[in-house]
């Protein structure tokens, strides 16, 4: 097998892939997909509230403020600055810290505390900053508050429907680059048997399907990536991330390649896909409908690599969590690439028979 | 023949319980045209597809550029050049891109893909998508596609079928200067003409059998009737005779022929190839 004609497959391929609806749809459905999930169950056009602060005297309270998450903190030398920006809604509140605040608070000489507030900001970011920075300065004077505060958890316990839609987008992803794009380029090259023009040249047939194997491997990468970073679900061990969506694309590339070569045209493929893609996405529907008993997941091959991404990228687990797992994928995939040589054998009979 | 770039001894396949090809044996030296004349089905294109490695014998042997084709070698594959009968170029890519990717695959970085679209006369579509081509183009530009790598064995399966006198006389031509710059051809066909105008010898098969090679001239003098046809215009009436050049005195009679003043046309009376395969396998070349 020679490496640089695998890859003059694999340029042409990525050549002839804008020209190419199923390319397109490739790229453009996990998109889709996830802005649609996201405008419905989740926060991506939900902005996080806007603060800017002028601290004139090296406050507690900022260094607070930068430690807190789901607040966007801008620092800003000059009120005038500060207010212009309010007032032009670049800001949703802007706060003034005075020199010597935090020991006039703790001393409890009760400093004035500027806040202004953009007249066309969201009131809920109001509440929530107004809030946020009366809380802060109570911290600073070190004072009890003055309620008792009893948190009540209303509904049910656990991740939000659109951190749990996460495993399912990413798969889908996956599925659509690794399984679809290497299908069906392969059975339609086949249809228009520019397969056979190819294998009597240098080019084998072998080289053929891994060059497609290789173009769904890494757009399948690349997917998975742009997708989680869409569902900001991009994890904070990159290690990790990379190692199991490697295994989880090449997993799925193989399923696609023994789609493309078990199919005699892109029909073929369609009804491969039709027949068995619920079996490849049901390991997700597990992660929404928490209820259903979770062993049976386990029973579906793509589980073993579903569960290690959903590990690492939403419960930022490391490999030590999902080594077990990621090792029985591994052995799946064996067994598929076995799968795939004796299919491409067979191919290779079929297009000279035909 | 020894220094054949093509040579099979007894060769024989099946599809299954169906015998396509028979124990067939022959030779094609270099810059030699052997035309494969044959109908549909009797085994023209799994010869083909045996010779270019794409289905390994069942028995017997075959050799390319004195190579084992089931060998399956990339440093003969890299000196074979196919013409298939089916259209099979990237539709979505132009004629230039084609050839281009095609080239790449035989390790040719720069070749001269504008030089190769003129002598099949698509220099001025050179950019345009195949998916906008004629049949006739396409098929003009899958010869060109064979003869990217400057190929020193040349298989052509049906080459000019269905294609319109123009674009079938431009394929003829370059099969003609591939052959003359040394490259074997060999060239399935099942229209005579063709065969009988391109050829340097012929092979008839029928069934999966190998039923005559021999020269066109050698086949025609060995089936047909060695004698001329003449008309003559006399007195207002056409009469017709033929003259058996087999006999005595036919040079005298054939002599007052050509010197008579009415004298209309004179044709020989050789068989063509057509009614040769007809005589020997008692089957008809279209079906």
């Amino acid at each position: 097998m020679s490496l640089s004609r695998i890859l003059l497959v694999l340029r042409k391929d990525l050549q002839l892939g804008p020209r190419s609806p199923i390319f397109l749809w490739v790229l453009l459905l996990p998109v889709l997909i996830t802005l649609m999930l996201q405008v419905t169950f989740g926060n991506l056009f939900d902005p996080n509230p806007r603060l800017g602060v002028v601290d004139q005297g090296a406050s507690d309270v900022t260094t607070a403020i930068q430690d807190l998450e789901g607040l966007e903190l801008t620092l800003l030398s000059d009120v005038a600055d500060l207010k212009d920006k309010v007032e032009s809604n670049d800001l949703d509140a802007g706060l003034v810290l005075q020199p010597g605040f935090d020991g006039a608070v703790r001393s409890g000489a009760n400093p004035s505390l500027e806040f202004y507030v953009g007249g066309q900001s969201l009131a809920s970011n109001r509440i929530i900053l107004a809030v946020t920075a009366v809380d802060l300065v109570r911290d600073v004077a070190g004072t009890a508050p003055p309620v008792e505060v009893e948190v009540v958890t209303l509904g049910e316990e656990g991740l939000p429907i659109s951190v749990r839609l996460v495993p399912f987008i990413v798969m889908y992803a996956l599925l659509v680059a690794a399984v679809f794009l290497p299908s069906f380029s392969l059975a339609d090259e086949r249809e228009n048997r520019t397969l056979s023009a190819l294998t009597v040249t240098p080019v084998t047939l072998a080289e053929v399907v891994t060059a497609k194997g290789i173009l769904g491997f890494l757009l399948a990468g690349a997917m998975a990536v742009v997708t989680l970073w869409l569902n900001s679900a991009l994890t904070a061990q990159p290690l990790a991330l990379i190692v199991v969506l490697i295994v989880a694309a090449a997993l799925l590339v193989e399923i696609g390649l023994i789609y493309g070569t078990a199919s005699k045209d892109i029909a073929g493929v369609f009804a491969l896909i039709k027949g068995t893609g619920f079996i490849l996405l049901a390991p997700t529907a597990f992660y929404i409908f928490t209820g259903w008993p979770q062993w049976i997941a386990k029973l579906f091959p793509t589980y073993w690599v579903i569960n290690p991404v959903y590990e690492v990228t939403i419960n930022d687990s490391g490999l030590s969590t999902v080594w077990g797992e990621l090792a029985i994928a591994a052995g799946v995939i064996v067994l598929l690439a076995f799968v795939v040589m004796v299919l491409t054998r067979r191919l290779r009979s079929k297009l000279a028979a035909t | 023949m020894s220094d054949a770039a093509i040579r099979v001894e007894d060769v024989s396949y099946s599809y299954g319980d169906i015998e396509a090809v028979k124990g067939i044996s022959f030779e094609v030296a270099a810059g030699e045209i052997l035309g494969f004349l044959g109908p549909n089905g009797a085994g023209k294109s799994t010869t083909i597809k045996i010779l270019t490695g794409q289905l390994a014998p069942k028995s017997g042997k075959a050799q390319v550029l004195g190579a084992d084709v089931t060998a399956d070698d990339p440093a003969i594959q890299a000196q074979i050049g196919v013409c298939f009968e089916e259209k099979n170029l990237y539709d979505s890519m132009s004629a230039q891109e084609n050839l281009r990717f095609f080239a790449s695959l035989f390790g040719l970085k720069d070749i001269d893909t504008a030089g190769l679209l003129a002598r099949v006369g698509l220099a001025d579509r050179a950019k345009d998508r195949v998916s906008k081509y004629s049949k006739g183009m396409r098929q003009r530009l899958m010869m060109a596609r064979t003869l990217v790598n400057t190929p020193r064995v040349l298989f052509l399966d049906e080459p000019t079928d269905g294609l319109d006198p123009v674009s079938s006389q431009a394929i003829r031509e370059l099969i003609r200067q591939e052959a003359d710059r040394g490259a074997a051809v060999l060239l399935t066909t099942h229209d005579m003409f063709e065969a009988d105008d391109l050829s340097d010898r012929v092979a008839f098969l029928n069934e999966g059998k190998l039923y005559a090679l021999d020269t066109p001239e050698n086949l025609k003098l060995a089936h047909g009737r060695r004698s001329v046809k003449v008309r003559i215009r006399e007195d207002g009436e056409i009469t017709e005779r033929s003259i058996s050049l087999t006999e005595s005195g036919a040079g005298d009679e054939l002599k007052e022929a050509v010197g008579a003043a009415g004298l209309m046309t004179i044709h020989t009376e050789e068989a063509s190839l057509e009614n040769i395969f007809i005589e020997m396998t008692g089957r008809g070349l279209a079906g």
